[in-house]
Order: structure tokens, then sequence, then C-alpha cells
């Protein structure tokens, strides 16, 4: 079997504390991206279990994928669940919500969750699209700009560059970092030209740490570009599977004049899913009242 | 059928209109590319004048005739003209605003067969005292052009008959936008677009009538749905109604607009003098501006934040068409007076075919952010 060197590790996660049961409310959020699914489900206040996994063929398929795998070995059923938002790209086809909330919504609401209530910037680097978000202490959004139509700068584009070099994407970060001296980034972002660009680099002798190098740099160029028209309030943090390649992240934060970004627990990549399932509950004690 | 029915179907088989218009009269049908041509002009000579719009459709006609960085519009336009699609036109208009749709123009006096096209050079300096004369003279020279064209001598009271019959139409579709004004909306913003839309494709006389029904109708009609949001729409040529649904159809309504297919087309009357082609010039002179002819940014910014007020606007759309740079310019601007009176703006950039999830996830996040309290 060749390997397949985009692949991004797929997991399931449950708090063994939480006993489901005794909780007044149990809630969903599902957010079907473009690349990756997540479905997390909140007892009460409170994280119980969450899916990362990837986004298939359709979205119906992808989300009851995502939540199933959630709710394995939980004993939950999907009719003990009182409500489910849908998020993301694929928000207005996940059969089982019911209501679609958009990503960006559900983006702020789930950092200020993760990371507290003086979270004001969030950046969301997707699948296939970038998202500056400014909120306020509820986590609100009270601002946001969003990337054109390419996939330059997204996740997408960096699965692209780890199976040209093949190179495990979640290697990607460090490996990038792993270099004599930083190289320039490559000159565009654009993924079709980066790809014809990284080739040429490889066949004029550069190794493929100064590569990786050189595309997490041009990949944190364009991010920066992109916050730097919404502006910066802190605090600052990262949302989306990019979060996780530490080659861009680091060097985003080095552009912005060396600011922090709030770390987000138990996984950055949940964001949107944890806001939608934040809007679930707050639905559903809305329709009690 | 309702007024707004016979709007729709008349943008729905526009070309057969305009044959059968055609036919009906013996008339001839002149193209226009832009609003700073004077159609009362057109029309006082015999003539129907007829918008060239695009049709949003993905195209590859263009390619040859115009850089890839020219706007969306003019490109969509210019295809319409080279597939044949208005191969019933006599003649074909133009007047001096943009070097983008000049470039549609350009092309299609070269490579469509028009028996009559002319040039209108509308003056750059539209704040000079010499602006209007200068325009006058020009006017004069395309009404020489008609009537050698047609053999037809247009008369002051052929000229006085058309301003009338415009100044109607625009009191007319003025008053159906103080409708708008209303808590209780009688009439969406897409819908609102088909009127202005259709207007630039009617007969005058035919299109006074169905507003006249139409004003008789609003008062009893009601949005079949909430209407959400009070949303402005301000910026470049924009007919794309399909759009304009798919974004009230997300929780707001359009009730007030800013472009050339809606108030900036026809808020202003041509205010009648003896001379009457210097009464037109001054109208095209002193109209309510595009800023592609406007060095002045709050001639246009203030009548903005204006409407925005009246018609009690809760939010704003702010778009272009992709590389139109005058309207370009003037968002920044916008943004920053709509965000001193607390009003969100969104900003979106048009090609000939629209990213439409993008677009609606853009959208659905700037109203969730909009809206005063979601839960």
């Amino acid at each position: 079997m060749t390997t397949e060197y985009f692949r991004w590790t797929e997991y399931t996660w449950k708090d063994p504390d939480i006993d489901w049961r005794k909780a007044d409310t149990l809630v969903a959020g599902i957010d079907v991206g473009s690349v990756s699914s997540q479905a997390v489900v909140l007892a009460d206040d409170k994280i119980y279990c969450y899916c990362n996994t990837r986004t298939g063929s359709n979205s119906p398929d992808s989300a009851k994928n995502a939540l199933g795998q959630a709710l394995e070995g939980t004993g939950i059923k999907d009719e003990d669940l009182q409500f489910v938002v849908g998020t993301g790209y694929g928000r207005v086809n996940i059969p089982m919500a019911k209501k679609a909330i958009t990503e960006i919504a559900c983006h702020a609401r789930g950092a200020n969750y993760m990371g507290g209530p003086t979270i004001r910037t969030i950046l969301d680097m997707g699948g296939q699209d970038l998202k500056g978000i400014h909120c306020d202490e509820r986590g609100k959004v009270t601002q946001f700009l969003m990337n054109d139509k390419c996939a330059a700068g997204t996740g997408r584009g960096m699965e692209v560059m780890a199976e040209l070099l093949q190179v495990p994407i979640v290697d990607v970060g460090q490996m990038s970092l792993d270099v004599p001296e930083e190289p320039e980034p490559v000159s565009s972002t654009c993924v079709i030209f980066a790809k014809s660009e990284a080739i040429g680099l490889l066949r004029s002798g550069w190794t493929k740490n100064m590569v990786l190098a050189a595309y997490c740099s041009a990949m944190a160029h364009r991010v920066v570009g992109l916050l730097e028209r919404i502006g910066i309030e802190k605090e600052f943090t990262i949302t989306g599977g990019i979060s996780k390649n530490v080659g861009v992240t680091s060097r985003i934060l080095k552009e912005l004049g060396g600011i922090e970004a709030v770390p987000l627990a138990p996984d950055a990549q949940i964001a949107g899913a944890v806001g939608a399932s934040l809007f679930a509950r707050d639905l559903l004690l809305k329709s009690r009242r | 059928m309702s007024a707004i029915e016979k709007f729709e179907e008349i943008l729905e088989n526009r070309h057969q209109y305009a044959k059968d218009w055609k036919q009906r009269t013996g008339g001839k049908v002149t193209g226009w590319l832009c609003t700073y041509v004077p159609v009362e002009l057109l029309y006082a000579a015999g003539m129907l004048p007829v918008r060239i719009l695009g049709t949003h459709e993905v195209q590859d006609v263009t390619d040859r005739y115009l850089f890839p960085t020219v706007c969306p519009f003019s490109r969509d336009a210019l295809a319409q003209g080279l597939k044949g699609r208005y191969d019933y036109l006599d003649g074909l208009t133009m007047s001096r605003t943009c070097s983008h749709v000049q470039g549609t123009f350009d092309n299609w006096r070269n490579y469509v067969p028009i028996p009559f096209s002319h040039y209108i050079w509308l003056p750059c300096h539209r704040e000079s005292p010499r602006a209007v004369p200068c325009l006058r003279g020009e006017l004069l020279d395309l009404k020489q052009a008609i009537e050698k064209f047609t053999g037809v001598t247009v008369s002051d009271e052929d000229l006085d008959k058309a301003i009338e019959l415009y100044n109607t139409n625009r009191r007319l579709m003025r008053q159906v936008y103080e409708f708008r004004k209303s808590d209780d909306l009688p009439i969406t913003g897409a819908e609102a677009m088909e009127m202005v839309v259709a207007s630039q494709l009617m007969d005058v006389v035919e299109h006074n009538k169905l507003l006249e029904d139409l004003l008789a109708e609003l008062p009893n009609r009601k949005l079949d749905r909430e209407a959400g949001l009070r949303l402005m729409m301000i910026g470049s040529e924009m007919d794309d109604i399909v759009f304009v649904r798919m974004l009230e159809e997300l929780g707001c309504t359009v009730v007030i607009d800013e472009h050339c297919t809606g108030s900036r087309y026809f808020w202003d009357d041509v205010i009648p003098e003896e001379d009457r082609l210097g009464a037109i010039a001054r109208r095209y002179i002193t109209r309510w501006p595009c800023p592609a002819v406007s060095s002045e940014f709050n001639d246009r910014g203030d009548r903005i934040m204006q409407h925005a007020k009246d018609w009690d606007t809760q939010g704003v759309l702010l778009y272009q068409q992709k590389f139109c740079d005058p309207h370009e310019f003037d968002i920044p601007s916008l943004a920053q007076n709509f965000k001193e009176l607390d009003i969100p703006t969104l900003v979106l950039e048009f090609d000939v075919t629209i990213p439409f999830g993008q677009f609606r996830t853009r959208i659905e996040a700037f109203l969730e952010m909009a809206e005063l309290e979601v839960f």
C-alpha cells in the first residue's frame, strides 16, 4: 500500500470523569468542513466527548460518521441528544442538525470557551479557507474577514505539499524549522504555482526541510497579510487544522512581532464544533423557557 | 398578472420584447452601455433605448478582445454582442465614463456589425462650470448624428415629451422606493431591482403604466416571509437578481440601494429649461454621481448616508465588480462613515459567476453578527 502522506491523525476522545446520564442538557455540535469533520458532545457545559476525522465525499455521511465515532462506546444514542447544531461548509446538509450556524460564529464562540473570555482575535486556518475574526467577551463576532476563492495557504495546500515531498503531514511543521537558515519564502502561495516552484527548488538541490520552510513561510506571510487587514487585538489565538503546524504558527507569530497565541485545550481543531455545541445548548435552554 | 410578474417576464424575454417593439412600432432600437447615456434624447428620436447587460454565464469569447483585468460586467456585456444576442440592434451608444466598458463599446463597434454607433464625450471634470456647456455640445452632436441616421428631425416638442415621460418614470420609481421605508415591507429588494432593470429595457410609456399598476398593488401587498435585517446595497453595476434573491433568503431584505440598476440610475429629474439640450446636459452633470466620473467623494458619500438614514438601514453590503477601481477607492471611506454610525458593513467582490458557497458563509456570518442578540 502506498503511504498517504497527507493523512493527519484522526481520533476520538472522551472525558472518563463525566457521567452523561446525570447531565441536564446533552447536546452536540457538528462541523463538516471541506477537509475535516468534527463532532463534539456537550454534557451540561462541559465537553464530554469528541471526534476529529476526515470529511468524506458528502456532508450527511461525514456528519453521521463524525458523530458515530464520537458516540462510540459512550452508550449515547442519537435520540439522547436534545439539540444538534451544524456548522462548517457542509452545515446545510447535516441531517440531525436542527439549526445551521456559520463556522465564523462557531469558531469565535468555541475559541472563547476554550481560550477564555479575553480572546479578541481568532485566526481560523481551515482546509480550504482562512478567516480572521474579532469577537467580544461573550464570543460574539464583531468583525471578520475571509480569504478569496483560492485554497492557497490552507490545509489543502499543505496536504499537496506533503504528498509532493513525501513527508507525513504531521511532521511538516517541525521539519520546516530544522533548517540551517531561514530561506526566502516561495514567491507565490497559489497551490499550483507553489508546487511547480517547490519541484524546481528540489531539482536545484534544496533539501526537503528547506522547501518546507519556504512554503510554511509563504503561507505565514499570506495569513499575516489577511490579519493585518482586520487588525490584531489581544488576546490572539489560532484554530483549525493548521494551528497544529508549528512551522506555520511560529512564523505567523514571529511576523506579527513576537506576540503569543493562547493555547486552546483540548484541541484547537474542534473549535467550530465546540462553538456549535454551545449554540445548541443555548437554543435548547431557550426552547425550555 | 401583477406588475412585478410582468417585470420578471420582460427580463426573462428581454430580447423578444425589443424585437416585438421594433415590429410593432417600426422604430429603431439603440443599445446603451452606461447610465450616462441620455435615454430621453434617444427616445425623443423615436428610438427604444435598451441597456446592454450580461447574463452571468461562464464564457470564453471575450479573451481575444479584452485584457483579463477588465471588469466582469464589461466582459459579460461584450460576450452578448459577440454571441449575436443583440443582433436586432440598430445602434449602440456609450458615454465616456470608464475605460473598461469603453473596451466593450470599441470592440463591439469593430467586431459586431452595427448600423449606427455614437460615443458621447462626457467631460471628466464634472465640477467645472464649463462641464454643462461642454456636454450640451456633445448632446447636440448626438442629436444631429441620430437625425442623420434616422432621417427624422427631433423637435423641441419631441424633447419635451421624452423629458416629461422619463421624469414621470423617475418620480413613479421614487414613489415605489418610498414604500420601502415602511416597517411592513411590501416589496423585496430583488423585486425592486427587477422593476429598475425593466425600466432600462422597456418603452418608457409601457413601463410607466406598469409602475402605476404596481403603486396601486403595493398598499395591499405583503412579503411572504419575515423581512429580517434592513439592508442597503451599495456599489458598481449589479443586475444579478439571482444573487439578490439568495441574499434575501438568508434573512434580510434590501430596503434601499445605491447602484446603477437602482437609485443611482433614476434618482434625479431633468429640470425643464428653455434650452432643452442644456437641461438634459445639466441633469447628467449634476446627477447622483458614479465614482467613475466623480472626483468628489462627498458628493456621493453624503447622499448615500442620507439615504441610509432615511430608509433606516441596519446593515450595508458594499460590493464592486472585480477590477472596478473607482468603486473600490470609495469603499474604505464608505465603510468608515457607516462605522461611525455603528452600522455593520460587508464587502464582496463580484465576478461573472459568483462563488455561491463562500458568499453564503460570509453573508450568513454577517447577518449573525449584525443581529442585535442572536440567542
